[in-house]
């Protein structure tokens, strides 16, 4: 994977995936859309996709859901799908190159937010200094899903935010 | 008229985000998965904070699990928190201690 400005100094970031980064990220944007379309009230990590405006006043948090939520699942469903579009690939078909304006890798920044807030409830993470070991192979493949997404978003914020700018 | 236990008030007021004539607050909550430098850019570019003041923001909820990142009336702040929601910070709307 490479980060990188773009050309002639133009807003917004340049990405270059190996046709399995395209892939992974294209699948696992694939499966955030499914959660935002298919997840039921009871999926855990849906209460951190969308938390409570109120938590201690159930009558404003439930009218705040009302006039927010799907506004909010349309937002982050159209970022899932960009980003599933724009890394759609086939098996050998070489280096995935991606030019984002500074809108478009805002939906990539809020996507990848979206997956690691999932893939964490799904590991259980809860403080990023006890993560606890994986107890098994889809653990071990979620996890590093997840530390993978927070090495492209930081590798994007690195372009976007420059320190000392 | 001011007095002088009012402008005292006022000097004791450092937060630039809490004012008193503004009763209800957009708080941001820790949470131990966004990156450090994602919810700083997310302060910059929604709210317009200087660098500065985005990062002692983003410390504070780091560090004391939470920060009144907007003061206003509560229409705006469920505005605010709506947008946070949306770039997957955990925020609440929440009554100013009076």
């Amino acid at each position: 994977m490479i980060v990188a400005g773009r050309e002639g100094g133009a807003d917004g970031v340049r990405i270059v995936l190996e046709t399995e980064e395209a892939m992974l990220l294209s699948e696992l944007a694939d499966q955030v859309d499914s959660v935002l379309l298919l997840g039921g009230d009871d999926d855990p990590a849906l209460g951190r996709l969308f938390p409570s405006a109120y938590p201690d006043d159930r009558e404003a948090a439930h009218d705040f859901t009302r006039y927010t939520r799907d506004s909010l699942v349309d937002g982050k469903r159209q970022a899932a799908q960009s980003v599933r579009d724009a890394t759609a690939t086939e098996r050998d078909a070489g280096l995935v190159e991606i030019e984002l304006d500074q809108a478009q890798a805002w939906g990539w920044l809020t996507f990848l937010t979206d997956l690691r807030l999932i893939l964490a409830e799904r590991v259980g993470v809860t403080d990023p200094d006890e993560a606890e070991p994986a107890d098994d192979e889809r653990d071990d493949y979620l996890r590093a899903a997840y530390e993978w997404a927070g090495i492209v978003q930081g590798s994007m914020l690195e372009v976007l935010d420059p320190i000392g700018r | 008229m001011t007095s002088t236990l009012e402008q005292l008030d006022a000097d004791l007021v450092t937060d630039e985000a809490v004012r008193p004539d503004l009763p209800w607050q957009t708080i941001v909550w820790d949470d131990p998965v966004n990156l450090m430098t994602y919810v700083t850019y997310v302060f910059r570019s929604y709210f317009g904070y200087p660098r500065e003041e985005a990062e002692r923001l983003m410390l504070q909820v780091h560090h004391e699990g939470r920060a009144v990142v907007a003061s206003g009336n509560r229409e705006a702040m469920e505005r605010h928190v709506h947008a946070m929601h949306g770039y997957g910070l955990q925020a609440t709307v929440s009554k100013a201690e009076p």
